[in-house]
């Protein structure tokens, strides 16, 4: 991670700290007082010893705020949960003295830059507890305009149910790693949605615009199911091609858990061993 | 209206108008009706599934959703076959609940009776009962009549039940007969075959009678029929009367039920005079016999004839080239002493069984007496000379002139023709009796006017006056009826020269009667009493003599005229004679006769007149048997059935005796067969698709997807 002063995050480019990173070619123009002579003495060629370099993160959380985020029980909902996701990934990074941004855009935009401190960590929990779902997705709108908006780089999270067409996430999220952000994602789904479990017909309306459908379950279940899992499909392709750290999360599991898994995959092996 | 000769089909006819359902289509006995037809009002319930369907899509409960791009996916898709699902779904469940509808109004096959408006108040059940009706199937042995009788039986058992009041009328009895179930039809003595003729109008004018006398209500009259011509008589006067009597009536329908087939290769036997020849060295009967068939291409065939006398049987071949065998004078050896007895000629058995016996009887035959009842030697010597003069050269005649006060000594027992010309007797008188005893017996009268007639009427028939104006107009025959009675053509197919005949002299006829001859449009020269059932009375509206017409001058047309009605009234003259099988045949004393072969069937004394056989009384003995017209093949085509109908409500089944079903029949598992096919494919479309388990593990998975370009980062940092 890059920052602007020395952390306890390794930066993406080599610096000077004393843990050794790896062997580089020599190329012309690389400062010659980090040729490797013992290398050289014992293969006759020249080898840029690395080293990691320690800096600060920038953690921006970007939460979804459509309507669609209210979806499940009352007090844990897509939305609730996302909170309790982003809040404890921001009070991780806060006591690590990283910088803490928030983003969101629905119904009203929220923009908080990423700052440090315990002062502007308790600013952007009291936003985060105040979101509301409401409104129609606007999440590729925001991703964007975060893309343009974050100017250095940061670790860029999106929580969301990603219930948007998946090429056109895929360019929001190309949007944000040409910005070099590192981007995250954690796609909130529920149980019900991917199991579509009704017996009966019933009137199903859209939580984003309203709209009503009649629906009889029987009929469409197995089209449902089809097109759910098409979707993921997509979205697992989006996933290998674009790099993203994609975590797939159904909001009943315990997010305790979750974070632990998404903690422990971004620990570099070494250190994890 | 088509009408199959060979298949079953019927057709409504209502008012004379061709039917619009039925011009285009033919109405079969597959067609249905139903027994409770009110209950039909209970089909717009099969839309129920349909309405439940409608109110259950508007009080769905509401669900929140936000995957809603699945879900409108997953619509987009379903709109193919899915949504055919869904409509076979409702479609099926609707003919569920139709078929059960259909089950509880129990369908009945055979859409020709037209029971949709409920079992009738009364069913009039018209049996054709004619020799030609006994027809049969050789494989089943089941004749027209029977199968007819069976049909209507289970028909009328189906639609009605006992609902109706059941009436059979049957055509050789005439009388109604009540029933108390229609099986009984099959077992009735009055549903038996006979060897009689059938008189269709006179059949439905009991019906008319009946209807007329007892206010029967909604009546269903069927009629069961083959359709022959003779039996139906449509060129007759009296279809007119039905037809208007009919139309004022509300709430009549016919059903014809006819079987017009005719049997292929039949043949017919008939025997038109036997004559008992005897010289010294034997005696022999001589037998005029015709032998026919109605073939289009008649072959060359040997024809085995059982000749039967006195009950001594002889057998012999005769070989028939065309389609008509006249035997002339064939010979049968007979014993010298036997001068009277009886006899029979019959055919192998085929199709038609009335038409291969021919029963005959032989005696001396009886003198051909007439009486002349006049007191006018003018008129009365013509006359004498005429019946005197021997139409039969074998025959003898003989005639007597008695004045109008010696009329009483008529010799009423050997008179075959009374030639009345005198005041007509007041009804109370003896004489009067004594007449309508003579023509009961099958004799006849010819009444000639009186110079001072009056109003008396006898025989439904009177005089009205002399009238001399009207034969100067009009001296000449007009119009006279060629084809039967006193002035038919001549055997050869000559017509009498009735045309010619002047009447210078009329006196005119009133009352009911038959026109034979007319002067003009509206004056009857010759009239035949309608109120007679044996024997004949004639009213002629002029004098043989020339005073009044040319009749005696010209001879020839009286000679026929008189020697037709003495031959009539001869006919139930002497010992042995042959006569038509008829209720009447026999006369009132019925009882006194009885079969005279002893291997004949037993039948009761009332059927014994309408079956043909030798039957005997006494010293009397009569050959009865068909009468000719049932050997005619002709019969009524459905042009001529539909003008005798027209204007009525009437249906028509042409039914066969190959065909085996019956004319009804109850469908109702059918349709419960339908509504449990229905129920089950509805069932199996309901079913909910099997789950994707497999897929379902994996969207839930909340792993997260590994990143090969994750994995080629080691760098980036955790939070």
């Amino acid at each position: 991670m890059l920052g602007n002063v020395s952390g306890k995050h390794r930066s993406p480019v080599r610096g000077s700290s004393l843990e050794f990173a790896q062997y580089r070619k020599y190329v012309p123009g690389d400062d010659t007082r980090r040729l490797d002579w013992r290398t050289w003495g014992r293969s006759d060629r020249f080898y840029i010893k690395e080293f990691e370099a320690d800096t600060n993160l920038r953690l921006c959380l970007l939460i979804d705020t459509s309507g669609s985020m209210a979806f499940g029980p009352a007090g844990a909902t897509r939305l609730d949960y996302a909170r309790r996701l982003a809040g404890t990934l921001a009070y991780l990074a806060a006591q690590q003295g990283d910088a803490v941004g928030l983003w969101s855009l629905a119904h009203e935009s929220i923009e908080i830059p990423a700052r440090r401190g315990a002062a502007h960590l308790g600013v952007v929990l009291d936003q985060m507890g105040g979101l509301q779902p409401l409104g129609g997705t606007n999440l590729l709108l925001m991703l964007h305009d975060a893309a343009e908006k974050i100017r250095q780089r940061a670790l860029v999270i999106v929580f969301s149910d990603l219930f948007v067409a998946p090429d056109e996430l895929k360019s929001a999220i190309q949007h944000l790693r040409f910005r070099r952000h590192d981007v995250a994602v954690f796609h909130l789904l529920d149980r019900k949605e991917l199991d579509f479990d009704f017996d009966r017909p019933a009137r199903f309306i859209d939580m984003e615009g309203g709209e009503a459908v009649l629906v009889d379950p029987s009929l469409i279940a197995r089209n449902y199911r089809e097109a759910v899992r098409q979707y993921l499909a997509e979205l697992d392709d989006l996933v290998r091609t674009t790099g993203l750290d994609y975590h797939r999360v159904t909001i009943d599991e315990p997010y305790d858990a979750v974070l632990a898994r998404f903690l422990l995959g971004r620990t570099p092996k070494k250190r994890a061993r | 209206m088509r009408c199959s000769h060979d298949s079953f089909s019927a057709a409504p006819r209502r008012n004379g108008r061709v039917n619009s359902d039925a011009c285009g289509q033919e109405f079969t006995r597959d067609s249905v009706t139903f027994l409770q037809p009110a209950l039909l009002a209970a089909l717009p319930l099969a839309a129920l599934p349909v309405i439940i369907h409608l109110i259950h899509l508007y009080r769905r409960r509401q669900v929140k959703w936000a995957a809603m791009i699945f879900l409108l996916a997953a619509q987009r898709m379903n709109k193919g076959l899915s949504r055919l699902r869904q409509i076979l779904i409702l479609a099926l469940r609707v003919l569920a609940v139709a078929a059960l509808i259909f089950v509880i109004t129990r369908p009945l096959a055979g859409g020709w009776l037209g029971l949709t408006g409920g079992a009738p108040e009364t069913v009039l059940i018209l049996v054709d009962r004619s020799a030609s009706m006994e027809q049969q199937n050789l494989a089943t042995g089941i004749s027209k009549r029977l199968a007819g009788l069976r049909n209507i039986a289970k028909a009328i058992n189906d639609a009605v039940g006992t609902r109706s009041h059941l009436v059979l009328i049957d055509s050789a009895l005439g009388v109604p007969q009540p029933i108390e179930k229609a099986d009984a039809l099959i077992d009735l003595p009055q549903t038996e075959p006979t060897d009689t003729a059938a008189d269709i109008p006179a059949l439905l004018q009991n019906a008319l009678d009946y209807i007329t006398t007892n206010k029967t209500g909604r009546t269903d009259i069927w009629l069961l029929s083959d359709l022959q011509q003779s039996d139906w008589d449509a060129s007759s006067g009296r279809w007119e009367t039905l037809r208007g009597a009919f139309a004022t009536m509300r709430g009549v329908r016919f059903h014809l039920l006819c079987y017009p087939q005719r049997a292929d290769d039949d043949l017919g036997i008939r025997v038109d005079r036997v004559t008992r020849r005897e010289t010294s060295e034997k005696a022999e009967l001589l037998l005029d016999m015709q032998i026919a068939r109605q073939v289009d291409q008649p072959q060359p065939m040997e024809v085995p004839l059982r000749l039967v006398v006195n009950g001594t049987a002889t057998s012999t071949k005769a070989a028939l080239q065309g389609n008509q065998l006249v035997l002339q004078g064939y010979a049968i050896p007979i014993d010298k002493t036997m001068k009277r007895g009886w006899g029979r000629v019959e055919l192998p058995a085929d199709a038609a069984p009335a038409n291969n016996v021919f029963h005959f009887v032989f005696d001396d035959p009886p003198p051909l007496h007439s009486v002349i009842v006049s007191d006018d030697p003018a008129e009365a010597g013509p006359l004498s000379a005429a019946l005197l003069a021997p139409a039969d050269p074998s025959r003898k005649y003989t005639a007597t002139v008695l004045g109008v006060s010696r009329a009483a000594e008529i010799p009423w027992d050997d008179t075959a023709l009374i030639v009345w010309h005198a005041p007509i007797p007041q009804p109370e008188d003896a004489l009067t009796r004594q007449l309508h005893t003579h023509v009961a017996q099958g004799r006849s009268i010819v009444f000639l006017p009186p110079e001072s007639p009056d109003a008396t009427e006898i025989f439904g028939l009177h005089w009205e006056g002399w009238d001399t104006a009207a034969a100067r107009e009009a001296p000449l025959v007009e119009w006279w009826r060629n084809d039967a009675d006193l002035l038919a053509n001549t055997r050869d197919g000559a017509a009498l020269p009735v045309g010619s005949v002047e009447v210078t002299r009329r006196c005119g006829i009133a009352g009911d009667g038959v026109p034979l001859a007319r002067l003009g449009a509206r004056t009857p020269l010759l009239v035949r009493s309608s109120h007679t059932e044996r024997g004949s009375a004639y009213f002629l509206g002029t004098l043989p003599g020339p005073a009044a017409s040319s009749l005696a001058r010209d001879g020839v047309v009286m000679f026929a005229l008189l020697h037709r009605a003495l031959s009539e009234g001869g006919r139930t003259l002497g010992k042995a004679q042959q006569r038509l099988a008829a209720a009447s045949a026999l006369g009132d004393e019925g009882r006194k006769w009885k079969r005279v072969d002893d291997s004949a069937e037993s039948l009761l004394a009332g059927m014994l007149p309408l079956r043909a056989g030798i039957v005997v009384s006494g010293d009397q003995i009569t050959a009865l048997n068909r009468p000719l017209g049932e050997d005619a093949p002709q019969t009524l085509s459905t042009n001529s059935l539909n003008e005798l109908f027209a204007g009525l409500d009437f249906r028509v089944l042409t039914d066969s005796l190959e065909n085996a079903r019956s004319l009804t029949n109850e469908v109702w598992r059918t349709f419960l067969v339908v509504m449990a096919i229905a129920l089950l494919v509805e069932a199996l479309l309901s079913l909910p698709p099997r789950r994707a388990v497999a897929a379902r593990g994996m969207m839930t998975a909340s792993a997260p997807v590994a990143s090969p370009a994750r994995r080629r980062e080691p760098a980036e940092s955790a939070v």
